[in-house]
């Protein structure tokens, strides 16, 4: 929890104490009796003994807004107590016991929500007739379903956890279970609902008192103030603002202790974006060295993310050279930086993630810390990109012609027949069978290759020089795989595609790449040609991986000891050195750099040359 | 069509156990309806009277046959008749039906107009100052009740200022221009809270929308902000948004009572509200069996055009 919902929950929680004190202390305050009228000074102004006047019956104004207050609060507190005992007992039975129980306890109340509430409850007002009581009555009906919902939920998704399970194993008894440890896990959903519940009840009594079906006069309500008042608005236009402003300020109140709970459950905290100045005032001027003649170049990539423990560093120090129609792959596992170095080259970081250094070009185009205009007019123009889940990646509600068709038409001035028209061309280039009923498809009538195959279609619609592949088969089955791979492989040819593929699958790099990367824990640690780098690895980290991979010759795998570490706990040196099984105590001492080892090979170990 | 054929088949199973709890409220509660009837201002009821209405209302047959006739009555359209003027129920309401829907469906348009344009704002914008005002007033605009909204609204534009009638009803086809007048103020109320839950929601689900994958898949392609904006989030982000706007005004149906009650607005629920007050038994489970029947009605509407919005549910 963050300190700023914390104090927000302080906040919230004030207010809703300060009212409640206020009510409950209504009778220790000395004020004059709410109900004792006095006619001969009806509607008299502010004075001393009355605070904001009298009413109409000359009753005292502040004292009714007070004992209004308790009897709001009552009803509120009261019924929603009340259906929270019952609604939580229901649901908790109902997610724990399933089958018959949760029919009878869960689903049948949702007939309740058949009903609009203030209809129900002048149902109910009608056959037991008006008064407090009822009241209570009918606002704790109105609310057990919407506890026992969140009970019931709440059970569900932890009776499945670990720690559950285990206890049942080691035998304790059921009712034991459920106070024990579920109750306690639901109970910030309920605290929620009970607020949220306490405002809807003190609205919807205040509704039901002011059509007069609510509690009866003269007990003095919120709602009943405000009928009363709106009689007598020409003379005294106060009275009617005073019960409104605190029914508002009541509502108002327990809403945000609400939201303020809410947040603090949630544990997902706001990203917030802060630009340095310098990157909002001088984009495009950090570049230092000019482009090489590289299709593309990356350098010193480092990308941060702003968490609560601190930012952290998922991409450091990355740099990369693809060129013309050459395929390199990025290979690491996952949580190795690979899918970020990708999304960073066009600009499509997620919100928290952003550049902190580095320098990109694409032939002589700058890339990174461009602004959204120049980058807009280079993405799938001059750079294309294929993503991990096609099904995710496509939108859900458009066909997927439509979809290609708005790619050429983003950098291309024609009519939308002649965009189609171009759609069917590529979705028959990409080999998908009567491409133009496909054309007019939507994402979820496709199989998951025909989806790929549809990005891919996207990708290439306007001839890029460059395409980034984020894992495009690691969704795929094998068999698809391969037909994936293959096409990509005809169009690289065909078109002399530079491509770059990032995945974690060792015989897919050896299938596809020209080169390849190897990263892990956000550093690239080794590069070469794919050939070169297999069968003499320069990095440890690398050996191991290839070893961990099942290989043909019947040598069994070998899995790398121990885990990566998380980017906010990283070693003070090499980041592989706690796994590394030819560390020595240099490795601890300060981050190796990527040093050309021999010709069109580098590697982060300072160990290579040795045996 | 299965699946729409599928969905009216559970709303009409939804309108039969609406119609069975409301007989049964009526027929179960402890307290008998004729007793409580002739019994009003404490007063014992005279045994004869209770008996004689007993077999008025047919409240001195078995419980089964009564079920059995009201359903039957139900399928007729038939609500029987009330107890105040012995007028067909059923008459009553078709009158005054059509002027809270008339109420309603102002609201809801209004409600449509400023939350979604301004929910979609917020979200761009997401931490600015629109997003911080528009997020703060529709909080406030939650908080308060339609009725306080209502008077305030009266005690303002009416009282205050003159502007308009601080409430009442004149037909379209009567004078055009004073039942806009009148429709003002009252769809004014209705739209103002509705608008906050339209704004919350859709500013929820434009950011939503915003941080999937075909929207970055939609930015790979280089396409232009604005048709990202059109094209991809905001149509995604209306089909929850329409979701809980219909969801919404079911309990509508139930909110107008109240600011109907305030313009003095003669929809159903001034109906309703003497009904109650005069224990009109037929004429209030008329009442609600209808507007039920219009909320479960109106869940079966969303299903449906949630159909038509999102191609995926059709084939679910």
């Amino acid at each position: 929890m963050t300190r700023l919902s914390l104090a927000r929950l302080w906040v919230a929680g004030a207010g809703v104490a300060a009212i409640v004190l206020a009510a409950v202390l209504a009778p220790l305050l000395g004020l004059p009796d709410p109900v004792r009228m006095d006619v001969a000074h009806r509607f008299a102004g502010a004075s001393l003994a009355h605070a904001l006047g009298q009413d109409g019956y000359g009753r005292d104004v502040l004292s009714r807004l007070l004992w209004g207050g308790r009897v709001s609060l009552f009803v509120a507190a009261s019924s929603a107590a009340i259906a929270f005992g019952i609604g939580t007992t229901l649901g908790v039975l109902g997610g724990f016991l399933r089958g018959v129980t949760e029919l009878l306890t869960v689903r049948a109340m949702d007939v309740v929500l058949c009903f609009p509430p203030l209809l129900l409850a002048m149902l109910v007002v009608t056959l037991l007739g008006p008064g407090a009581g009822t009241l209570i009555l009918v606002l704790a009906v109105l609310y057990v379903p919407g506890f026992a919902r969140v009970a019931y939920a709440g059970v569900l998704s932890v009776r499945a956890q670990d720690f559950v399970e285990a206890m049942r194993a080691l035998g304790a008894r059921r009712p034991r279970i459920m106070l024990r440890t579920i109750l306690p896990n639901i109970a910030g959903p309920l605290l929620v609902q009970f607020s949220l519940v306490a405002a809807s009840a003190v609205v919807l009594e205040s509704g039901l008192s002011f059509l007069g079906l609510g509690v009866v006069p003269p007990t003095p309500s919120w709602g009943l103030m405000i009928a009363d008042a709106r009689a007598s608005m020409a003379q005294a236009p106060l009275l009617l603002l005073w019960p409104c402003l605190a029914l508002t300020l009541t509502i108002l109140t327990l809403n945000g202790l609400c939201d303020a709970l809410r947040d603090a459950i949630d544990p997902h905290p706001i990203p917030r974006r802060r630009r340095r100045l310098h990157e909002a005032l001088v984009p495009g001027l950090l570049p230092a060295a000019r482009p090489t003649g590289a299709e593309l170049e990356l350098r010193g990539l480092t990308i941060e993310i702003d968490t609560p423990a601190g930012p952290i560093r998922p991409v450091r120090d990355v740099s990369l050279r693809l060129e013309s129609g050459e395929t390199l792959a990025i290979v690491g596992e996952s949580g190795s930086g690979k899918s970020l170095t990708g999304l960073a080259l066009l600009g499509l970081l997620p919100p928290a993630a952003r550049v902190a250094s580095g320098t990109a070009w694409l032939r002589d185009a700058p890339l990174l810390h461009q602004d959204e205009a120049t980058l807009r007019r280079l993405r799938g123009a001059a750079i294309a990109m294929i993503f991990q889940d096609p099904m995710s990646s496509l939108n859900p509600v458009q066909p997927v012609g439509r979809q290609i068709a708005e790619a050429i038409e983003a950098h291309h001035r024609l009519s939308a027949r002649a965009a189609d028209r171009r759609a069917i061309r590529l979705l028959e280039r990409v080999g998908i069978p009567d491409p133009v009923r496909r054309a007019t498809a939507f994402p979820h009538e496709l199989s998951g290759g025909m989806r790929q195959r549809v990005m891919i279609a996207m990708a290439i619609a306007n001839d890029p020089p460059v395409m980034i592949a984020d894992e495009p088969t690691t969704a795929l089955d094998v068999t698809i795989q391969a037909q994936v791979l293959a096409l990509l492989a005809d169009l690289k040819r065909e078109a002399g595609l530079a491509l770059i593929f990032i995945t974690h699958s060792l015989p897919v790099v050896a299938e596809i790449a020209d080169r390849v990367a190897v990263m892990y824990a956000g550093e690239v640690v080794e590069t070469g040609p794919v050939e070169a780098v297999f069968s003499a690895p320069l990095h440890p980290y690398t050996a191991a991986l290839l070893a961990s991979a099942p290989t043909e010759g019947g040598v069994p795998p070998q899995g790398i000891p121990g885990v990566v570490p998380p980017p906010h706990a990283l070693p003070p040196g090499c980041r592989f050195a706690p796994r590394c099984t030819r560390r020595i105590d240099a490795c601890d001492a300060a981050p190796p750099p990527l040093v050309e080892a021999m010709a069109g090979r580098a590697t982060r170990c300072p160990r290579w040359a040795e045996p | 069509m299965i699946w729409a054929l599928k969905r009216v088949g559970i709303s009409l199973v939804l309108v039969w156990i609406v119609a069975t709890i409301v007989f049964l409220a009526i027929h179960l509660v402890p307290g008998d309806p004729a007793e409580l009837l002739l019994s009003q201002g404490g007063v014992a009821a005279d045994p004869g009277a209770v008996a004689e209405l007993r077999g008025q209302l047919g409240l001195d047959r078995p419980i089964l046959v009564q079920y059995g006739q009201s359903m039957a009555g139900l399928l007729r359209g038939d609500l029987g008749r009330s107890m105040q003027d012995d007028s067909p129920v059923a008459d009553a309401i078709t009158r005054r039906l059509p002027r809270t829907l008339e109420l309603i469906g102002a609201g809801a348009i209004l409600a449509l107009l400023v939350g979604m344009p301004a929910g979609t704002l917020a979200a761009i914008r997401r931490g600015g100052v629109f997003d911080r005002t528009a997020s703060w007033l529709a909080a406030l605009a939650l908080a308060v009740p339609v009725f306080v909204t209502g008077t305030l609204l009266v005690l303002v534009f009416a009282q205050s200022l003159r502007w308009v009638a601080a409430g009442g009803y004149v037909a379209l086809a009567e004078d055009p221009a004073r039942h806009l007048s009148l429709l003002a103020m009252p769809s004014l109320t209705i739209g103002l809270g509705l608008a906050a839950v339209v704004f919350r929601m859709a500013r929820a689900a434009v950011l939503d929308v915003a941080g999937r994958d075909y929207v970055r898949t939609a930015r790979a392609k280089g396409l232009r902000p604005r048709h990202i904006l059109t094209r991809h989030v905001v149509r995604n982000a209306l089909m929850p948004v329409v979701t809980v706007v219909a969801l919404h005004l079911g309990s509508l149906l139930g909110g107008t009572v109240l600011v109907e009650y305030v313009f003095n607005w003669p929809g159903l629920s001034g109906l309703l509200v003497d009904a109650v007050s005069a224990r009109d038994y037929p004429s209030v489970v008329g009442i609600i069996l209808v507007i039920s029947v219009l909320f479960v009605g109106l869940n079966l509407l969303v299903d449906l055009l949630y159909g038509v919005l999102d191609p995926r549910v059709r084939h679910g």
